[in-house]
Order: C-alpha cells, then structure tokens, then sequence
C-alpha cells in the first residue's frame, strides 16, 4: 500500500465510492430493528437505510425539481405529459400482456396504442379511453408474477424506491427489451424514465407530502402499498376465491 | 362478405388507411367482445351493502361540491356521514389484530377514539383537493363468511379511473364499512404494519402516546391546508 501519491482511480470513480458507501454507511448505521420482522422483508435493517437514502435524495434534489416543474408547468399539461410517458411504454405492456396470455388486454393495449399515437397527438390525448379501451400495466415483474414469482422480499433500490428480487429483474428486462430489438439508444428509456419520475412527483407533491406526515410509520407504510399494489396488479382485480380470514377476523 | 367491386386504384390510394380504420374497429370490437360480462342477480346482502355506499357515496359528494360552507364545518360533516356508516370499533379493532387483546378497557376505549382522531386528521386535511370527481359503483360481491365487497371506480381528476372497494359486514344497525381498499392496499391492512411494531415494541402505551403525539399535531396540517 503506497502511503503517498495521487490515488490512480478516475474522479468518477471515487465518486461514485463516495457515494456507494454513504448509501451503505447509512444502511448500516441506522437503528436497530425492534419487534418482529415482517416475513416479507427480511432486509428490512438495509431497506430502512436505503429507504432513508432516498428519502433524503427525494427531500433535496427531486421534490425541489418536481417543485420547480408544478411551478412552472400547469397541472393539465402534466397530466397529458403523463399519457405520453404511459403511451410511450405500451409496446412493454403489449409484450408482457402475450406473455401472460392476456389477449384481450394485448389487444387493448395495441389499440391503445394506435388510436392514441396517432389520433391522439403521441399520447397527449387518451382518445382510446373514449372507445372503451382500458389501459393495461402489464410489466415483467407482473409477468414473473404471473407464472408464480412472489413479490417478496421486499427491497429498496437506491433511486429506483421500493421494489422486489422479482421486479427488479422485471425493470431491468423491460429497460432492455426497449433498448435492443429496437435499437433505440439506452438513454432514450432512461430519460423516459426519468422525465415521467419528475412529471409524477410533480402531480404527486401534495398527496406524497400528506402521507409522510400522517403515517406513524412512512417507511412500514411504503412497504406495505407497494407489496399490496403489486400482489393487486398480478392478481388483477380478479375475484379473490379465498376469503382474507387473517385480515378480517378475530379469531 | 367482402365487397369484390372496389377498384384496384381504390385500394392503392385508401389502403393504408383503410386498412388501419379496419384494424383498429376489428380489435375494439374484439375487446368489447372479450370484455362482455356475464349477467348475475345481485343477491339481497349484495343490495343492501351496495345501498349503503351509494347513499355514503352521494353525501359525501355533495358536500364536497359545497365549497361556500367554511372547510371547518364540512369536516365536521363529513365525519357525521362517514363515521355514521363505517363500523369504527371493528375497524380499530381489525387494525390492532392479536394485539387487541393486550389493552385495558380503558386503554381500548381510548385507543378507539384516538384513531377515529387520527383518521379525520389524515384525510379531513385533504379535502380542499376535491375536483369534481365522481364515483361509479362497478360491481358487488358477497365473501364466504357474509361479508360484502362493492367495488367502485373514481371517475375524474388526478386519480381517474382507480379502483376503491369497501367491505362491508352487517351489523345490528345495518350494513357498515369496515376497511376501504385502494388499488389493492388496505386501510387497515396498512394501519395493522404499521401499529404492529410500535405495539410489539413498547407495548399499547407507545401506541397510545404516538397517536395522541400525532393528533395534537394533525391541528396544524388541518390549518396550513385549509388555507
């Protein structure tokens, strides 16, 4: 080990150390778990620590952004931009919908799809709605979770938020499978990604700030809409044949 | 059938058009085909339950549409609907689960009011946002043991088209609502994570001291959101 010298790693490079291992100081420095683990997150010492991580990001970088674009951008407008970005992923929902062997919505999504790249100006306008057709969300994760992938463990990507073994392969899948067949550079999902993230926080402001405050737990409240909101979506509404005897009753 | 007389200069000049329009009618007419429902009577719990959010569903509505009456006083009101119709005890105690049996009468009677607190302090704040919003009830079904489920759609506004089911179980005094669940995430589902580790940590007293802590400064969110 060289006790003097310029240190031969990029500027980049000892950045990004920088800043992995504040993520992972902050994982592992916050206070210890008391009580039970929940069985759906048994990462939940790291997940807390990540949780933070982005919490503070939120707090100082994207809410401001989002702050500055609710400022600037009038509600309608986002509201449309939001479309687009959804349009812009249905070829995603298309594919996930056929590899779940949902036809009907496939064939949705790609009316959907038609209907509102064209006639509705690259999504500005949902006109498709007006003829019935419903969007549908269909992603990789929901796909794994279709052929009997769990949604749990539950766990916290840095940036990325609340999330799953399964769907983080899911996200991962569904980025790359809009960047080869296509050929579209990996930048364009990226920033697809990200302008939809600002756009939705932006709308989101108000109702995000309102949870935080109310709940008596943020992080447990977090983990416990984003399992139920995926199980929901793999579940799709559909009739549930066994009654939620631990959820609904006394005994 | 097809029709053979179209001409071919027709076909060059419309085709790609055509051809879309043909596309797309094909496919929204398959998807209303798949989608169409099979008819079923509603049976009597079903009605009964699904009368009893129509009529919350419509109260609520209108004084939300009220916006000349102090926000003050549509709290208040809005608590005598929802409050009137949901069966607060069950839910407080569905939230605790096995927890409910580790607190004093005292403690739960206490607790019950508390969170009744604590919910309007929540959502009481946020209704300054209503825009015109309008509820549509979708669908109803009864669960094997007698419970009630109707499934209602928000039409309108920043959450358009989600999905809001209440569950209802009958009581002596009719019908009342004992969880709300949006878009798969329950409410008491939800408030049971939460209060379980703080229950499972320091007992029912942190539990109490955090929602009363909570409630004193719920007060103030009310204030700055209402403007």
């Amino acid at each position: 080990m060289k006790s003097s010298g310029r240190d031969p790693a990029p500027r980049t490079r000892r950045a990004a150390v920088a800043v992995i291992s504040a993520a992972l100081i902050a994982g592992i420095s916050c206070a210890p778990i008391a009580g039970p683990r929940d069985p759906s997150d048994p990462w939940e010492r790291m997940n807390r620590g990540t949780f933070r991580f982005n919490e503070g990001l939120d707090r100082w970088v994207v809410a401001p952004v989002a702050k500055g674009m609710d400022f600037v951008i009038p509600d309608p407008v986002e509201r449309s931009m939001r479309r687009a970005f959804d349009n812009a992923r249905i070829p995603i929902h298309f594919g996930n919908a056929l590899l779940q062997l949902k036809f009907k919505s496939a064939f949705d999504d790609l009316a959907r799809f038609l209907l509102n790249s064209t006639i509705g100006f690259a999504g500005l306008f949902d006109v498709a709605i007006e003829a019935g057709l419903e969007a549908h969300h269909e992603d990789f994760g929901q796909t794994l979770g279709y052929w009997g992938v769990p949604a749990y463990p539950y766990l916290v990507l840095p940036i990325f938020g609340p999330s799953s073994p399964r769907d983080t392969v899911g996200l991962a899948a569904d980025t790359f499978s809009t960047v080869y067949p296509w050929f579209v550079p990996i930048y364009v999902p990226f920033s697809i990604g990200v302008g939809d993230r600002l756009n939705w926080r932006s709308l989101a402001l108000d109702q995000i700030a309102a949870e935080r405050e109310a709940a008596l737990d943020y992080y447990v409240a977090v983990r416990n809409a984003y399992l139920s909101y995926r199980e929901n979506q793999v579940r799709d509404q559909k009739e549930d044949e066994t009654d939620d005897e631990d959820l609904y009753y006394f005994d | 059938m097809m029709k053979t007389s179209i001409t071919s200069t027709e076909r060059r000049t419309h085709g790609l058009l055509r051809l879309a329009r043909t596309a797309v009618v094909v496919l929204v007419a398959l998807a209303s085909g798949f989608a169409a429902p099979g008819a079923r009577a509603m049976t009597e719990s079903e009605a009964g339950a699904r009368a009893v959010v129509s009529e919350t569903v419509d109260e609520v509505l209108a004084v939300l549409r009220d916006k000349s009456v102090p926000t003050e006083e549509r709290i208040r009101s809005l608590e005598k609907i929802v409050y009137g119709r949901f069966d607060l005890y069950v839910m407080s105690r569905l939230v605790l689960a096995r927890n409910w049996k580790r607190f004093s009468e005292k403690q739960k009677t206490e607790y019950v009011e508390e969170f009744k607190q604590y919910l309007t302090n929540s959502y009481g704040s946020r209704i300054e946002r209503y825009d015109q919003q309008e509820v549509e009830i979708i669908g109803e079904r009864e669960e094997p043991r007698g419970d009630v489920v109707i499934q209602t759609k928000i039409l309108g506004g920043e959450f358009d088209g989600a999905l809001v089911d209440y569950r209802l179980r009958k009581q002596d005094a009719g019908w009342r609502v004992i969880d709300v669940v949006i878009e798969g995430i329950s409410m008491v589902s939800n408030y049971r994570d939460q209060f379980k580790s703080i229950v499972s940590t320091g007992g029912p007293q942190l539990l109490l001291e955090k929602l009363r802590e909570k409630n004193a400064a719920g007060m103030v969110i009310d204030e700055t959101s209402a403007k």
